[in-house]
């Protein structure tokens, strides 16, 4: 017995130990990222000063936080920000749920699949986006609008990550919980739903990027407030550094969720981790 | 007395007759195991007795009463351990008698003492990724015994292991089976395993598998790995080898062809 103990404790020994190597890799990288993003900014900014010499041109980063304090101090942003902020959670949250759902429809019913798959693939491949102006129609020009735009343009990933995910499902533990004698609802919530788990987040994460390019198209085809409008209106009034003021705070929105979406796999899949 | 009777079971995949005329009496506590060669349909037979699959004709009966579904009585262990990679190793062992509604704190405690059993205390928190071949399979068995059924139905289960392993975990197993003397329904290719762990063997003829011999072990327990170099071991074995050689060579030359 006291042999078995003492392999069985090497054999585990292993896992952590292989892990640490790679994780003291990947620090050197991240810090190889944030040099090249420096970097980066140093070469803009000295190309935009000294070469283009014009902000109307080419904003230099300085000039573009500038700009974004200034906004900010006068109270400008804040309402483009919540504007933008609530079309977007709005959106999120019910392509979300929607997308969920009908992927759950589509793993769990052949006739459900047969009858959605063509309009799913169909308008996920269609730039719905350009169907924004016709939605401004239907909706006016508020915030309605621009959620059913990001609904058109999170629905489908979401949809078809979660369906994947749900049909993915290995067979092997499905006959393991049928030894048990597991009813197909406890098949579902004790495995397939969180087997699917990996991909619904993939797809949730795949949504951030298309919704805000959602919000900021469908705001720029017609909006009184808005990170797309103030986009619009700098551009109108030929203020480049407040245009690059907006999508630099749209990237490091976009960026920020990507970044909380990475560390939601890690807390929720750890296993898909390596 | 008779724990498990299969009676003249038949099993067809179409026009493949795969189990003819199958007719088995097991006593309680008796480990009994099948072998023969690939496709001579023990895993089909061990499924049908888990009720995983349905048998064309003929019936099982577990202490004179048919069983047609998967069920609290019969506990079945993998050849792939299927360990859910999301659950720990306890959460693991407790999901047969959570699907049954009654993981309450008698069943936990029962599960802790099961996981000391396998050899696994102190691996309770850990994830399948971190364990090995050998100790997912120890979670595998602590899982199968966690609903405390009559039978343990083993569908070669150390079939990948290696070698080494592998002879750890029968003694483990033999070990296991002598505190709780469950009867124990053992499917294997291996015949140096069968004669090992059994009281009786029977071997499985192919196409269509059938029984083709009952072979009573008369060996002493408890039996210790070097009984395996025993005259009267490889008696056994020898016997067995003879008996499935011809169809082994066939279901080889099929699988090449």
């Amino acid at each position: 017995m006291a042999t078995i103990e003492s392999s069985s404790a090497d054999e585990v020994g292993r896992a952590p130990h292989a892990a640490a190597f790679p994780r003291a890799r990947l620090r050197g990288l991240h810090f190889a990222g944030l040099i090249s993003i420096l970097a980066g900014l140093a070469l803009w900014e000295f190309f935009s000063r000294v070469v283009v010499a014009n902000a109307l041109f080419l904003a230099a980063p300085t000039q573009i936080f500038d700009a974004i304090y200034r906004l900010a101090i006068s109270g400008q942003l804040w309402p483009h920000i919540a504007i933008s902020s609530a079309e977007f959670a709005i959106g999120y949250a019910i392509a979300s749920l929607l997308g969920i759902a009908i992927g759950f429809v589509m793993a769990s019913s052949e006739l459900g699949k047969k009858i959605l798959q063509p309009w799913i693939a169909g308008l996920y491949a269609t730039p719905t986006i350009a169907l924004a102006p016709l939605f401004l129609l239907w909706l006016g020009i508020g915030i309605w609008s621009k959620v059913l735009v990001v609904v058109f343009l999170v629905l489908f990933p979401v949809t078809i990550n979660t369906e994947a995910g749900l049909r993915t499902t290995s067979p092997r533990l499905i006959e393991m919980l049928r030894s048990f004698g597991a009813t197909p609802r406890q098949i579902f919530f004790k495995l397939s739903l969180p087997s699917a788990m990996p991909f619904i987040l993939a797809g949730l994460k795949l949504g951030i990027g298309r919704g805000l390019i959602g919000v900021v198209v469908a705001e720029l085809f017609g909006s009184r407030a808005g990170l797309g409008r103030l986009i619009s209106q700098s551009a109108d009034a030929f203020n480049m550094p407040e245009l690059f003021a907006a999508v630099v705070i749209l990237a490091v929105a976009g960026i920020a969720m990507t970044a909380g979406f990475t560390w939601l796999e890690r807390v929720l899949v750890p296993w898909t981790r390596d | 007395m008779v724990k498990l009777s299969l009676n003249s079971l038949s099993k067809r995949f179409g026009d493949l007759e795969v189990l003819r005329e199958i007719n088995v009496a097991i006593e309680r506590g008796a480990f009994i195991s099948l072998v023969g060669p690939s496709g001579c349909g023990k895993t089909t037979l061990l499924r049908i007795v888990a009720g995983l699959e349905p048998a064309t004709s003929g019936a099982v009966l577990l202490d004179g009463r048919t069983v047609s579904a998967p069920g609290g009585d019969r506990g079945f262990v993998f050849q792939s351990d299927n360990l859910l990679p999301w659950r720990t190793v306890f959460d693991n062992a407790i999901i047969g008698p959570e699907i049954a509604g009654r993981a309450g704190a008698a069943q936990k405690d029962r599960i802790r003492r099961l996981l000391r059993l396998v050899g696994l205390e102190g691996f309770e928190t850990y994830f399948p990724r971190q364990l090995s071949g050998g100790m997912r399979q120890r979670v595998n068995l602590a899982r199968a015994l966690a609903i405390d059924p009559d039978i343990l139905l083993m569908d070669e289960p150390f079939s990948a292991l290696d070698a080494q392993t592998r002879e750890i975990m029968q003694t483990e197993l033999m070990r296991i089976w002598e505190e709780g003397r469950k009867t124990v329904l053992f499917v294997t290719h291996q015949i140096d395993e069968a004669v090992f762990l059994s009281d009786r063997v029977l071997v499985l003829g192919r196409r269509p598998g059938r029984i083709q011999e009952t072979i009573d072990v008369a060996l002493l327990r408890p039996r210790a790995l070097a009984i395996k170099r025993a005259p009267e071991f490889v008696g056994y074995v020898d016997r067995i080898w003879r008996l499935i050689e011809d169809d082994v060579r066939a279901s080889v030359i099929e699988e090449h062809a």
